[in-house]
This record gives C-alpha cells, sequence and structure tokens, in this order.
C-alpha cells in the first residue's frame, strides 16, 4: 500500500475474464479467515474422533469469550492507528477487584448487598468503571502528552498487573455470590450465556464500526490522521473514545472471567494478551491502522480457540497450542501479504 | 475582465528572521480564472500560497477574498470561506472508498434510538452526481481510493472541493508524480472547475502545462512578481527570461539555480 505503488489504471486493462470472478475472489479474499476455520474445523472432525459433537463447538465458543471481548479493544484501537497492550491487565485487575470485593473465601472482602441481587449491577459498574478510567489514562497520554500507544500501554500492561497482585496480596479469591456467577453458568436456548455475551459484543461493535460516524472516523484515523485533521474530525475525542470503550471492554471481559472462574488469582489470564493479538492479526486486523473486520477477528479468536480445544481433545500437551499459534501469526502477516499482492494484480 | 477579483493580494510582505521572502506582492485571481505561478525554487511561491490558504501570516499586507479583507488564523479559517489547498494525496483516506472520502467529516447521518446512523445509500447517490457533475469517471464509487489512479484522486478531491462550496483552490505540483495521460487528463479537470467559476492558483515547474490551461502566468523571483502576463501574450521564452532573471538560458533547468537573498532586491 505504499503510494509508489505502480497504480492499477495505469497497467493493462484487467481481462474481461479476471473482471467477471473478482467479485467471487474479492467475497473469497475478505472472507479467508473463515475458509480456513471451516478446513480447520473439518479436518478435526475428520480426524480427531469424537471431536465432531455439538457440547465441543458449543465449549469453543465459550472458551472464546474472554480473550473475543479483550480483542475487539485491541482492534478497535489498531483500526485507529494505536494499540492497547493493557487488556489482559485491565481484565485482571477488573475480575481482581470484582473477587476481592465480593468473594467469601480467600482474601475476598465478603461484601453483602441487600437485596443480593444488587451485587450483579454493581459488581459490572466497579468493572466497567475501571476499565474506563484505564483506558481513559491510556487515551489522555497518548493523545495530550502524544506518547506512543505501545510504551503507554505497555506500561499499563505493567503496572495493572502489579496492582492485581498488591491488591491480593499473592492470596486467590474464591467463592463469588450466586448473583455473579449466573451470567457463568446460565445457559439460553442451550447456549451457554458467555457464548451470547460474546456474539452481542461483536454484532453490536460491527455495527459500531460499520454504520457509524465514529466507526468510520477511526477508520479514517488510522488510515491517514493528518487528512482526517484537516476535514474537520476531531481525532483526538476519537482516540480517546477508542481507549475508553478497549479498558470498559477489558473491564466486561474481566467481569465474566471473575463470574467464570468464581474468584480470582493474581495470575488470572496471563498470556491472553498474545492470544487476542494473534486473533486480531490472522482476523485480517493492519497493525498499520485504518483496516480490519471485526467478523474476521471473529473468526480468529474461533480458529486458536478451535485448535487449543482439538489439542485438548487429543490429550497433547498445552505447549503445543502455543507453538501452532505463534506459528499460525506468521502465517497470517504472510497471508496477507500475499492477499495484498493478489489484490493489486486484480483490482 | 470580471467585475471584482475573487482574490486580492496587496503588497505581501513577509520575514523569516533577516530572510525577506515576499517583498511586497501584488496579485489578483478573478473567479473561474486559472492562475499559473512561475518560478524558481525559492522564489516565494510556498509562502505566498500558504499565507492565501492560511497555514501562514504575512508581515505585512492585505488579503482581500471576496471583497472583504481576512485575517486567517488557520487553514480552518481559509477553508471555511472557500479556499482550500489540494494536495496530492494527502487529503484523502485511501484504506476507505470514494463515496467515504467524499464524505469525510461530512457524513449524513439518521437517528436510530438516539445513535447517529450513516446513510450510506444517501452518500453514494450524491457522490455519484457530483462526479457526475464535474465529468469524472470511476467504475465504482466502493473502490477503496488506494486502488486508484493518481488522476482519478485528484479528481476525487477536486470534486470535493467544489461540492462543498469551494471557491478558490490552490494546486501546488499537482501533476509531479502524474504520467502523460493522467496529466492531460489532469488537467482537464483543471479546466473544467474553471469552468464552475472557481478560480485556481496552479503552481508548477513545467511550462507546458502553465501555457496548456492557464489564463494567465505569473512569474515570481526572489520573492517579487517578476511578470504578471496573459497566456496569448507571451511566450514560453519569455517566461524562461523572466524566471531566471534576465539571462538567456534556453534548454538548461532553471530550477537548479540558488536564490542568494543578500543580492539586491528586485522590487
Amino acid at each position: 500500500m505504499t503510494p509508489q505503488t505502480p497504480s492499477p489504471a495505469a497497467g493493462p486493462a484487467p481481462t474481461p475474464g479476471r473482471a467477471r470472478h473478482r467479485p467471487v475472489l474479492g467475497f473469497v479474499l475478505d472472507n479467508l479467515v473463515w475458509l480456513i476455520l471451516l478446513i480447520a474445523l473439518t479436518a478435526f472432525g475428520l480426524f480427531i474422533p469424537k471431536f465432531l459433537q455439538i457440547g465441543i463447538f458449543l465449549n469453543i465458543l465459550e472458551q472464546s469469550t474472554f480473550v473475543g471481548v479483550i480483542a475487539v479493544g485491541l482492534s478497535l484501537t489498531l483500526i485507529a492507528g494505536e494499540m492497547d497492550l493493557s487488556v489482559e491487565s485491565v481484565m485482571a485487575l477488573a475480575a481482581m477487584l470484582v473477587a476481592l470485593t465480593f468473594g467469601t473465601g480467600g482474601a475476598g472482602g465478603g461484601l453483602e448487598l441487600d437485596p443480593a441481587w444488587l451485587a450483579f449491577p454493581v459488581s459490572l459498574a466497579m468493572a466497567l468503571g475501571v476499565g474506563a478510567a484505564v483506558g481513559a489514562l491510556n487515551g489522555l497520554l497518548v493523545v495530550r502528552f502524544e506518547i506512543n500507544a505501545f510504551i503507554v500501554t505497555l506500561a499499563s500492561y505493567i503496572w495493572g498487573r502489579g496492582l492485581v497482585v498488591a491488591l491480593s496480596g499473592g492470596r486467590s479469591v474464591y467463592g463469588l455470590p450466586d448473583a455473579l456467577r449466573g451470567v457463568a453458568v446460565q445457559r439460553l436456548l442451550g447456549v451457554p450465556l458467555l457464548a451470547w455475551v460474546l456474539i452481542a459484543v461483536y454484532l453490536v461493535f460491527s455495527f459500531l464500526l460499520a454504520k457509524t460516524p465514529f466507526g468510520r472516523h477511526l477508520f479514517m484515523i488510522g488510515g491517514n490522521a493528518v487528512a482526517s485533521n484537516r476535514a474537520g474530525i476531531r481525532v483526538a475525542r476519537n482516540v480517546i473514545l477508542a481507549f475508553l470503550l478497549s479498558g470498559m471492554l477489558a473491564g466486561l471481559a474481566g467481569w465474566l472471567l471473575a463470574s467464570r472462574t468464581a474468584g480470582a488469582t493474581a495470575n488470572l489470564g496471563i498470556g491472553m494478551l498474545f492470544q487476542a493479538f494473534a486473533a486480531v492479526v490472522i482476523g485480517g486486523v493492519s497493525l498499520r491502522g485504518g483496516v480490519g473486520r471485526l467478523s474476521g477477528v471473529f473468526a480468529g479468536v474461533l480458529l486458536l480457540s478451535s485448535i487449543q480445544t482439538a489439542i485438548n481433545v487429543m490429550g497433547m500437551p498445552p505447549h503445543y497450542t502455543m507453538m501452532i499459534q505463534g506459528l499460525l501469526v506468521l502465517a497470517a502477516v504472510l497471508l496477507d501479504t500475499a492477499k495484498n499482492n493478489l489484490r493489486r494484480s486484480y483490482f | 475582465m470580471p467585475a471584482a477579483a475573487l482574490l486580492e493580494l496587496i503588497d505581501i510582505r513577509k520575514s523569516f528572521g533577516a530572510i525577506e521572502a515576499l517583498r511586497g506582492v501584488t496579485l489578483s485571481v478573478f473567479p473561474g480564472e486559472v492562475v499559473a505561478l512561475l518560478g524558481d525554487n525559492g522564489a516565494g511561491k510556498s509562502t505566498l500560497v500558504k499565507i492565501v490558504a492560511g497555514e501562514q501570516r504575512q508581515s505585512s499586507g492585505r488579503v482581500v477574498y471576496d471583497g472583504i479583507e481576512r485575517h486567517f488564523t488557520s487553514p480552518g479559517d481559509a477553508k471555511a470561506v472557500g479556499i482550500e489547498t489540494v494536495y496530492q494525496d494527502l487529503s484523502l483516506c485511501t484504506n476507505l472508498d470514494v463515496v467515504a472520502n467524499f464524505f469525510m467529516g461530512r457524513e449524513l447521518t439518521r437517528r436510530v434510538l438516539g445513535l447517529p446512523v450513516l446513510r450510506d445509500r444517501e452518500m453514494e447517490a450524491e457522490t455519484a452526481r457530483a462526479l457526475a457533475a464535474g465529468g469524472t469517471q470511476i467504475p465504482s464509487l466502493r473502490t477503496k481510493v488506494e486502488h486508484l489512479s493518481g488522476g482519478q484522486r485528484q479528481a476525487i478531491e477536486l470534486n470535493r472541493f467544489v461540492h462543498w462550496g469551494g471557491k478558490l483552490v490552490i494546486l501546488d505540483e499537482p501533476f509531479a508524480a502524474l504520467g502523460v495521460e493522467q496529466t492531460r487528463r489532469g488537467l482537464e479537470t483543471v479546466d473544467r472547475v474553471r469552468a464552475r467559476g472557481i478560480g485556481v492558483i496552479l503552481i508548477t515547474h513545467v511550462m507546458a502545462q502553465a501555457f496548456a490551461v492557464a489564463d494567465r502566468i505569473v512569474v515570481m523571483r526572489q520573492g517579487a512578481i517578476a511578470g504578471d502576463l496573459r497566456t496569448g501574450e507571451t511566450s514560453p521564452d519569455e517566461v524562461v527570461h523572466l524566471i531566471t532573471g534576465g539571462i538567456e538560458r534556453i534548454g538548461a533547468a532553471p530550477r537548479n539555480e540558488q536564490v542568494q537573498p543578500e543580492k539586491g532586491a528586485s522590487t
């Protein structure tokens, strides 16, 4: 995508045959991750006994929730030409705060509210609030002090995790009230509530990115911040908002994670940042900004989760998962380059 | 000539410390007129258009636009009254399609449950109308701008400028990166913009482009106007004379000569 690239119009005109295949090819290229996911699932189904079960697919979906939700925040900031490495620590921080307040065992404070269901909205507000606070801080540092987002959010990633350890004193918390456990154990229409939340988050944010001025402006800022500014788009405000939303999504993920694990430990969710990053890259979000779709990210998350599940089902040691995921990230980047070359010669 | 000038620059001076970049420039541009601004590197062309576009302020002199004296403090001020510099590529988001770029920062929305939602179909229709009015043909408005040629990108920018009420456009070396055919189309686009009553200031180094499209050729030399000529009443030879300061050097590249501000001013 360098400006020096010879423009297509200067080259020979595309042949009619190519033109006819264009929409199909474009569709396949746009949804390549889904195709890969389909192939992977088919292969697992063929070669792994007992893989083809509804239960396993629901499990894959449910397992994807936490990485999936923080991957949305990461995507928002990447699309705007920034990045948010703090999502994992913010998630852990939100989970720990909720667990410390409402947990009945370990380091938990055992706060009881009357009526008991109040714990649900109060804990959710806490988690979203702490996420919003860290997100706003990240955004302000990036925009107002013009510090590189990598540095700002790396710092948040580190101090966030440090704060989690400090708050818990290294002890774990367990025993959350039923009001908080509901979302992790209930099902709706046979599908775990966590999976519904994941799907809802992707639908809402896909809509936000594709159909609202805010989403469109994020793409513009990531594509050309100078031009966006010249066109009267409030770049600073939009970037801060992206970080704020990323933080709140991480807070939501933390709240779900606390509910799921019925507590929190100091090393809760470690490594999820890299899984989220891998999913986002596999899903086709460009690290250079301005490019990406959440449907691709969703497929990326499901692909990683499927591989993890397949390895579990096969009884292979879990470190194979990391090796495969690492290779997948490399493959995704190579694929992206190949896709761009293909597009350039066809469009 | 039409009765009222769109832009009048009166005795504009600009100093950067001890260096006088502009030494009293007086120049006017009329609606529907293309003025080619020529001159050596460092002759003051860029400084002059930056003052017009609100990117810099003059040290002294007056900028009168649309009959009113203006004091632009930012490019936004100039843009608000219809003056804009169109840079190649710099004002487009190449990662998005033609429609998105056309409505950049001015998206049409409707409220759904209090949330602004883009009206994509209406925007596409309006973009199609505006481009058709400007005589620009782009196969699909849903094509990402990065897949379009440099000439098409320029056409989008110019049409966008006209569509949103632009009256005076500054083109700074607009054809520098374009091929022969694309340059020809670019000149046609400039022609159409002029036909719609827009004033155009075209900065170029290429004599042929100036003669192909400009109504007037203004030559700057060492921070002052060395010549303000109607295109039909001058010749490339004469313009080269004016650019280089009288020394006949046809065939040599005049752009290599450096301006030496210590030498006597030619006001």
